[in-house]
């Protein structure tokens, strides 16, 4: 079978941040100190093997980049400095470009400047339309019900037709993935019994993350998971709850949403803090991509508090045209980061795992070379 | 002529400012433009030829700390100009550890002297002077001691200055050599024993180098003589201080897997064969003389002073051969590989003793045994000479050796010593899985890559890859590693684990460089003059390298650099003059010479 090589591919890489993998000589330590790496998928140093011969195929159809989750300890002994977690964290930005229908995610991945003038752009566009809609359909000084500036009900509706468009994008990238990974990537037939046997692991993975915990380190498990928590609640609380969100201060709902806009600041603070102090291997490197996220998220979190905060205080004018200042960093968010930029990994993460069972299993026992007398493959966790 | 000259460098930094040499460069005459293109810059010869065309240019200097990697682009640059291809000059500083400001002024005048067409060895070289007859030979290994032999044996004085109490250094701790297999001891013992007997070699064991004074020709150097509180010349090595010493301390020698006494001897074997009292463990040199003194009063031939002095003399000496060799790479650093924490760990050192037929276990390679200290009341892992065989080894190379994070360098003697171990583990026990753990296997010398080819023959499992931990998991010690050929990961249940230490240049090193103003590179060796044309000599004149003090290097090139070494003293001694130091030339002086000689008028 010929194999096709892309020669460019290690210096397009390096627009999704991965600088130094031509300096690996192959020692084989970051795979060997990899505390997720098995007998069935072997990384970091293959991938970085694929990528310096330009093995496109190998890797737009592989899974290891989603099975490393960068607690950084390949980088941190690697006796070439050649950044091995860093080049796993680029494959992945890489990855979610591959897998989106439409293209924008390259653009965006490849071009910081593109993703910060569309994030204006949207941002913008929305401003101006909720405050047209509003100061034809309201007043700026009411906040709630009749007359209000922006009306929850019609906001909620907008809401859902935003969610509409989100799901549609996620599912079709999801569906690339499962083409790439699943029909194209695994070379035995996946039944549909196993697809049913390992399905509980998508749910498992996306509210546990067991896996990152699985690094070694409990704080990075516990800050990715407080905010993945957090966001998800939050996002739940407006699809389905935005009438009782907006209600007393102590009904259960309301408590949640600040559980969540606690977990959703601290945690993203504490990650800026992370990246900027660049003590721990993971956060050495940032990529626009990462601070366009975490800027984002800051941002969206304190607008929320303080459009809270007004109309508590009874400032409804302010409140009104913080509401506007929010919902320009909101709608961004959902419409373009999440689908095609760093918070797909939300779908893809739990998404690979569960491929990644079913390659395992699909293909069964290989035959391979002898063993060295009294050595044995290292099994999965 | 008209000169452009560019800045080039291979790696960062290395000592030189290339800022201040290029605003140097600029006034010098004929030089019309001089670029700074940095590190490893991509130099595409049509653009630069057009250029130095327009220019006009007849000449380029490359200067940088490797020129020659861009000498190729630049010679193409000028024939696309229709300049002579042959006006391509290359002024080469090398890195400097210390001395900055030397450096500088050496990097000046190898631009110089290229941008006026005339090569830097032919302008900068320093003035003779007479030369005093004897040597000094600094460290008793086998270097020092091959050119202690040569010269002496040439009929010359030699002074032989040796650290510890016995000459063999490292050599004389091994247990066979690569890639003959032959014996160390039976190579070496005869040689040291040459030594001992030769008078012309005035042999001067636990002493040290303190003073360097004087200049090429006639070198004035302090030399302190620690006592060994044992009279060499009644001491018959009767070993009865030995017997009733009640102090044990870990034997160097051993590489610290057994321990000797406080009167002891190193080996056997050793040059001078007369013991030595180690007056840090001694009772009665510690306690002032208030307690013990046994072997003061057992010995019979009454050869023991526990109360004499050290001493420092002055000897002058027209050569100095510096042949001070290495350390072995402290493998506590890497905590992964679980030495010092994991009893069956060992560095290769510590192997080397095992497997010696006159290591504590006789050359049994066994694991360590947990035994009762019964006078210090604590439980110690000793190798005992009953002690369990390992059913599995595990050696793994490049330890602290090609690793940013330690010595980027490769040590060169790793991957051979370690084929060696496997070797002698299959030798003595046929019946054990030994595992090679590599990232390249460098097999570089004569007959090497044949024995690698055998060592796999015989069985041992040769691994592509470099094992990350070393972990114990229950009662086992696993492994765990890449097997990048078969492309699996693997993990190998052993009782013994061998670290392929690397090597790095011998404590002390530093203050010697300073004191014979020898340099070193920026990994800590010393520097030759000039690595292909002059290998042995430094830019100090009449005093040369040896060994591995300038770099890894294994036993025969040791040798035949030694050997190189005293020739490099006895053309000078027969010839009654010495080469000067380069140091002794200033800039402007260089400068004058080359003048005059691109303008012989």
């Amino acid at each position: 079978m010929a194999i096709r090589v892309n020669p460019s591919l290690i210096d397009d890489l390096e627009r999704y941040g991965a600088e130094d993998v031509q300096k690996c000589y192959h020692c084989g330590n970051c795979s060997a100190v990899c505390p997720h790496a098995d007998e069935s998928y072997v990384f970091p140093r293959r991938s970085m093997r694929s990528l310096q011969m330009g093995l496109e195929r190998k890797l737009e159809t592989g899974l290891e980049p989603w099975l490393c989750y960068y607690c950084g300890q390949c980088s941190e002994q690697c006796p070439r400095e050649a950044e091995p977690g860093e080049t796993m964290m680029s494959l992945r930005r890489w990855l979610t470009a591959r897998y989106d229908v439409t293209g924008i995610s390259g653009l965006f991945y490849r071009s910081p400047k593109a993703e910060i003038a569309a994030m204006l752009g949207l941002a913008l566009l929305t401003g101006l339309g909720f405050a047209a809609w509003g100061s034809t359909h309201g007043q700026l000084g009411i906040y709630e019900g009749e007359g209000a500036f922006l009306n929850s009900h019609y906001v909620h509706l907008f809401d859902w037709a935003m969610a509409a468009v989100l799901t549609t994008l996620i599912v079709a990238n999801s569906a690339r993935m499962w083409w790439l990974t699943i029909v194209k990537g695994t070379p035995a037939p996946v039944p549909l019994s196993l697809y049913l046997k390992h399905a509980w692991r998508v749910p498992w993975q996306f509210f546990t993350q067991q896996r990152y915990k699985d690094c070694g380190e409990p704080r990075p498990w516990m800050l990715h998971l407080g905010l993945m928590l957090s966001y998800f609640t939050m996002f739940v609380l407006i699809m389905f709850f935005l009438g009782t969100v907006q209600s007393d201060t102590w009904n259960p709902v309301h408590v949640l949403g600040y559980l969540a806009t606690i977990g959703l600041v601290g945690a993203s603070a504490f990650m800026i803090q992370g990246r900027l102090k660049k003590t721990e291997a993971q956060h050495k490197h940032s990529h626009e991509s990462d601070w366009i996220f975490l800027a984002q998220l800051l941002y969206v979190s304190v607008t929320g508090i303080l459009q809270h905060v007004l109309h508590r205080a009874g400032l409804n004018e302010a409140a009104n045209i913080t509401y506007v200042l929010h919902m320009m960093g909101v709608v961004p968010m959902l419409v373009l980061e999440v689908p095609f930029s760093k918070w797909a990994h939300l779908a893809y993460r739990p998404l690979a795992l569960y491929f990644a069972e079913l390659r395992r299993e699909a293909i069964g026992q290989v035959e391979a070379p002898p063993l060295p007398a009294g050595a044995r493959p290292v099994k999965a966790a | 002529m008209k000169t452009a000259l560019f800045f080039c460098q291979v790696e960062d930094g290395g000592g030189v400012n290339v800022a201040s040499v290029a605003k140097y460069a600029a006034n010098l005459p004929d030089v019309e433009r001089v670029e700074q293109l940095g590190v490893r810059p991509v130099i595409d010869p049509e653009a630069v030829g057009a250029q130095l065309r327009a220019a006009g240019v007849g000449r380029v200097v490359i200067a940088g700390d490797q020129p020659g990697f861009f000498k190729p682009a630049f010679t193409r640059a000028m024939e696309l100009a229709k300049a002579d291809p042959a006006q391509v000059w290359l002024a080469s500083f090398a890195p400097v550890r210390e001395g900055a400001e030397v450096g500088n002024e050496r990097a000046k005048a190898a631009v110089a002297c290229a941008c006026r067409g005339v090569p830097f060895h032919l302008a900068a070289s320093p003035a003779t002077t007479p030369v005093q007859p004897a040597t000094l030979v600094i460290g008793g290994g086998v270097a020092g001691i091959q050119a202690a032999l040569e010269i002496a044996d040439a009929g010359r004085l030699v002074h032989l200055v040796e650290r510890t109490g016995t000459i063999g250094g490292h050599m004389a701790m091994f247990d066979k050599t690569f890639p003959t297999l032959d014996c160390a001891a039976c190579i070496l013992t005869p040689k040291m024993v040459s030594v001992g007997q030769h008078p012309l070699i005035n042999l001067m064991t636990m002493s040290e180098v303190v003073s360097v004074a004087g200049g090429p020709g006639a070198w004035k150097v302090g030399i302190l003589k620690h006592t060994r509180r044992v009279d060499a010349s009644s001491c018959v090595a009767c070993a009865i201080c030995s017997q009733v010493c009640p102090v044990s301390v870990s034997s160097e020698f051993d590489a610290g897997i057994a321990d000797r006494k406080a009167a002891y001897i190193a080996f056997p074997q050793a040059v001078p064969n007369v013991y030595q009292i180690d007056a840090e463990h001694c009772t009665w040199v510690q306690s002032g003389g208030q307690k013990c003194g046994a072997c003061a009063k057992k010995c019979p031939k009454g050869c023991i002073d526990l109360d004499a002095r050290d001493e420092t003399i002055e000897v002058e000496v027209g050569n100095i051969v510096i042949a001070t060799g290495y350390e072995i790479f402290d493998a506590k650093r890497i905590e992964r590989y679980g030495y010092g924490t994991l009893p069956n760990v060992l560095t290769a050192l510590e192997f080397e003793r095992l497997t010696n037929a006159s290591g504590p276990t006789g050359g049994k390679i066994v694991t360590r045994t947990k035994q009762h200290n019964k006078r210090k009341k604590v439980d110690e892992w000793v190798f005992a000479p009953d002690g369990a065989a390992p059913r599995r080894v595990a050696i793994i190379h490049c330890v602290g050796s090609r690793d940013k994070a330690y010595n980027a360098y490769c040590s060169r003697v790793c991957c051979m010593y370690s084929l060696k171990f496997a070797h002698l583990v299959k030798e003595k026990l046929p019946d054990a899985a030994c595992y090679e753990f590599y990232i390249d296997m460098r097999a570089f010398g004569k007959g090497y890559e044949e024995f690698a080819e055998r060592i796999k023959e015989e069985g041992t499992f040769v691994v592509r890859g470099r094992t990350a931990t070393v972990c114990q998991v229950g009662e086992e010690m696993v492994v765990r590693g890449e097997d990048i050929l078969g492309d699996r990961l693997l993990e190998f249940p052993v009782d013994m684990v061998i670290l392929a230490v690397g090597l790095t240049p011998a404590a002390g090193t530093g203050e010697l460089a300073k004191m014979l103003g020898v340099p070193r590179d920026r990994d800590g060796w010393f520097s030759e003059l000039d690595y292909n044309g002059s290998p042995t000599d430094t830019e100090q004149g009449g005093i040369f390298v040896a060994g591995m003090c300038q770099g890894p290097k294994d036993i025969p090139d040791a040798v035949a650099q030694a050997s190189a070494v005293a020739a490099g003293a006895l053309r000078s001694i027969a010839a009654g003059r010495v080469i000067g130091s380069l140091s002794s030339l200033s800039l402007s002086e260089i400068e004058a010479r080359a003048k005059s000689l691109a303008n012989p008028q």
